[in-house]
C-alpha cells in the first residue's frame, strides 16, 4: 500500500524551493506592513472611541447651568459620534470572515482602482499585494483598536486624576501620561496579534499574493503533489511562528520584572 | 492668623447621584480664607472627600455653587471684568489647586524629578532648566534631592507622598488640597509627611485637608469642618470641635476616633 508521505516526492517538490523562498519573504513583509497600517489605524479607533467628543452636549444642561440628569435630552447630550463610529467599524470587521473582507477590498475597492502593474524587489505583484496589505491592515486594526482600549483602561484612574490635578490637558494627559504606560503593558498583546497576522496572511492567496500557499499551490499544479508541499508550508510557518512567541515571551517575563504595581 | 480675604466660597454645593437617591453633598456652605488651614473630618463615607475633590472639579457638582478668584467655577461659562462672556478653563483653574492624593499617584514610567518638572513645563511653559532647578530646591526641602534620579516603586510610601506634595507645590498654587495624605502609610511614615504639611502650614500656604489624624487637625488646623451624610454639621476652631462639641453626631464620632 502506498504509504501517506511518500519521500520521493519531496524530491520532486525540490526545484520549487525558490517559490518557498519568495513565499515566506512575502509573508515576513505582509505581515510586518499589516502590522504597521493596523497599529496606526488602531490607534486612531482607540482614540475615538475613548474620546469625549460630545457635539449636542449644550442639549444636556438646564436653564441654570447644570447638567440634567434624565430624559431624552441628557441621553442625547451623551451621544459622541466619533465613538459610535468607530465602534460601528470594530465591530463589522470582527463580526464579519476576513476572506469576505479581503474579496470586499479586492474586487470591490481596488477593482476601481488601477494600482500600478509594477513587481517590488522583482517578483512581489504589488496590484496583488497591495489589496492585500489594506485588507489585513483594517482588519488587524480592529482587533488593535480594542488591544489599546483595553490598554488605556487598565491605567489608574488615580494617574489621570494626578495629571488633570496638576492642569494638563485631556490630550497632554493622554500622550505624556497614559499613552506611554498603556502602550508598554500592551506591547506583548501587539506581538501576539503580529503572529495571528503571519498566520492569517495565509488567506491573501486566494487574491494571487504570491505567499507561502501561493508557492504550495503552484507546487500543486506542476506536480501533482499535495501533501508534501503543505507539510513544507506548515514547517516555514511553524519557524516564523513559534520562535516569534517564545521570543515574545521572553521580553514579557523581563518587562514586568522591573514593575510590581 | 492671616488675612481674612475669601479665597473659595462654597454655597449650598450639591452632589447627586441616580436623582437625588444618594446625596454624596446634600447643601455645603462655607468659606475658605486665605491663610486657612481647614482640616474635614467625618466618618467615611460622609462626602468629605467628594467636597474636596468638587473644589478641582474632579467631580461636577449638581447644584450650588464655587467661588474662586471670583468666578463660580460650577458654571461652564461665566462673564469676566469687561462683561463678556468666557468659557471657564478647567486646567487652568487645576494650576492654581494643588491635589495630594491618599494613593500618591506619582507617574510610575518617569523619575521623581521628571514626575516633577513635567507640569511646570508642558503647562507653564518653563524651560527645562529653569523646571529642574525649582524641582530640586523643592525636593531639598522635604530631604529627597538624592533621589531624584529614582523611580517611584523605589521609593517608601512616605518619601512618595513628600513627592507628591512637592509636585503640586512645583506648580506655585494658591492652595493645596489634601486628600487623605497619611491613610495608605505605614504608621512610622505619617509622621515625616505631617512635618511636610506642618512645615506648609507655617509658611501660611492655604490648605484644605481631608484627614483621620486627629492630632493633626488639633495641632496645625485653624478651622475644623465636620461632615455626615453629606451635610456640613459644624465647624469651628479646633479648641471648639474637639473640647467642646455641640452636636451630638460629633460627639458620638469622637468618642470613637479619640
Amino acid at each position: 500500500m502506498d504509504s501517506f508521505i511518500k519521500l520521493s516526492n519531496f524530491s520532486k517538490i525540490l526545484p520549487y524551493a525558490q517559490l518557498f523562498r519568495q513565499g515566506m519573504f512575502v509573508t515576513v513583509l505582509l505581515s510586518l506592513f499589516t502590522v504597521v497600517i493596523g497599529f496606526c489605524l488602531a490607534l486612531i479607533l482607540a482614540l475615538m472611541r475613548l474620546s469625549n467628543f460630545r457635539p449636542l452636549r449644550f442639549l444636556g444642561i438646564d436653564k441654570n447651568g447644570y447638567q440634567r440628569e434624565t430624559g431624552v435630552l441628557a441621553a442625547i447630550s451623551k451621544f459622541n459620534p466619533l465613538n459610535f463610529l468607530a465602534t460601528a467599524y470594530v465591530e463589522i470587521l470582527r463580526s464579519t470572515p476576513v476572506l469576505v473582507q479581503i474579496f470586499i477590498i479586492y474586487y470591490g475597492v481596488f477593482g476601481m482602482i488601477d494600482l500600478p502593474g509594477i513587481q517590488l524587489f522583482g517578483f512581489i505583484k504589488f496590484d496583488r499585494f497591495f489589496p492585500g496589505v489594506v485588507a489585513l491592515g483594517m482588519n488587524s486594526g480592529a482587533y488593535l483598536c480594542e488591544i489599546i482600549r483595553s490598554g488605556v483602561q487598565s491605567i489608574d484612574g488615580g494617574q489621570t486624576e494626578a495629571a488633570r490635578s496638576l492642569g494638563l490637558s485631556q490630550v497632554q494627559n493622554l500622550r505624556y501620561i497614559i499613552l506611554p504606560q498603556a502602550l508598554k503593558n500592551i506591547l506583548p498583546a501587539i506581538a501576539n496579534e503580529f503572529v495571528v497576522i503571519i498566520k492569517e496572511s495565509a488567506i491573501t492567496y486566494t487574491i494571487g499574493v504570491q505567499d507561502i500557499m501561493s508557492a504550495v499551490n503552484a507546487v500543486k499544479g506542476a506536480t501533482f503533489v499535495i501533501i508534501e508541499p503543505l507539510l513544507v508550508a506548515t514547517a516555514i510557518y511553524f519557524c516564523l511562528c513559534f520562535p516569534t512567541s517564545k521570543l515574545i515571551a521572553y521580553f514579557e517575563r523581563r518587562m514586568s520584572r522591573g514593575d510590581k504595581r | 492668623m492671616a488675612t481674612r480675604d475669601s479665597l473659595i466660597q462654597v454655597t449650598d454645593l450639591k452632589k447627586h447621584y441616580n436623582m437625588g437617591v444618594i446625596k454624596a453633598l446634600d447643601g455645603v456652605t462655607t468659606n475658605i480664607y486665605k491663610g486657612d488651614v481647614v482640616v474635614v473630618i467625618g466618618p467615611s463615607g460622609s462626602g468629605k472627600s467628594t467636597f474636596l475633590r468638587s473644589l478641582n472639579l474632579l467631580e461636577e457638582p449638581t447644584g450650588g455653587s464655587i467661588i474662586f478668584d471670583g468666578v463660580d467655577i460650577t458654571k461652564k461659562k461665566y462673564r469676566d471684568a469687561s462683561g463678556k462672556t468666557v468659557k471657564l478653563n478647567v486646567d487652568q483653574l487645576r494650576q492654581k489647586m494643588g491635589m495630594v492624593f491618599q494613593h500618591f499617584n506619582l507617574f510610575p514610567h518617569m523619575t521623581i524629578l521628571d514626575n516633577m518638572i513635567l507640569a511646570p513645563m508642558k503647562v507653564k511653559g518653563i524651560s527645562r532648566a529653569a523646571a529642574e532647578e525649582k524641582a530640586l530646591n523643592l525636593l531639598d526641602r522635604v530631604g529627597l534631592k538624592d533621589r531624584a534620579g529614582a523611580y517611584p516603586i523605589q521609593l517608601s510610601g512616605g518619601q512618595k507622598q513628600r513627592v507628591a506634595i512637592v509636585r503640586a507645590l512645583a506648580m506655585e498654587p494658591e492652595v493645596m488640597l489634601f486628600d487623605e495624605p497619611t491613610s495608605a502609610l505605614d504608621p512610622e511614615m505619617v509622621g515625616e509627611v505631617l512635618d511636610v504639611m506642618k512645615e506648609l502650614a507655617k509658611e501660611g500656604m492655604t490648605m484644605v485637608c481631608v484627614t483621620h489624624e486627629m492630632g493633626f487637625a488639633r495641632e496645625v488646623g485653624n478651622r475644623v469642618l465636620f461632615m455626615d451624610q453629606g451635610k456640613l454639621l459644624e465647624e469651628g476652631s479646633p479648641e471648639d470641635i474637639f473640647e467642646r462639641p455641640k452636636n451630638p453626631r460629633l460627639q458620638d464620632f469622637l468618642a470613637k476616633v479619640l
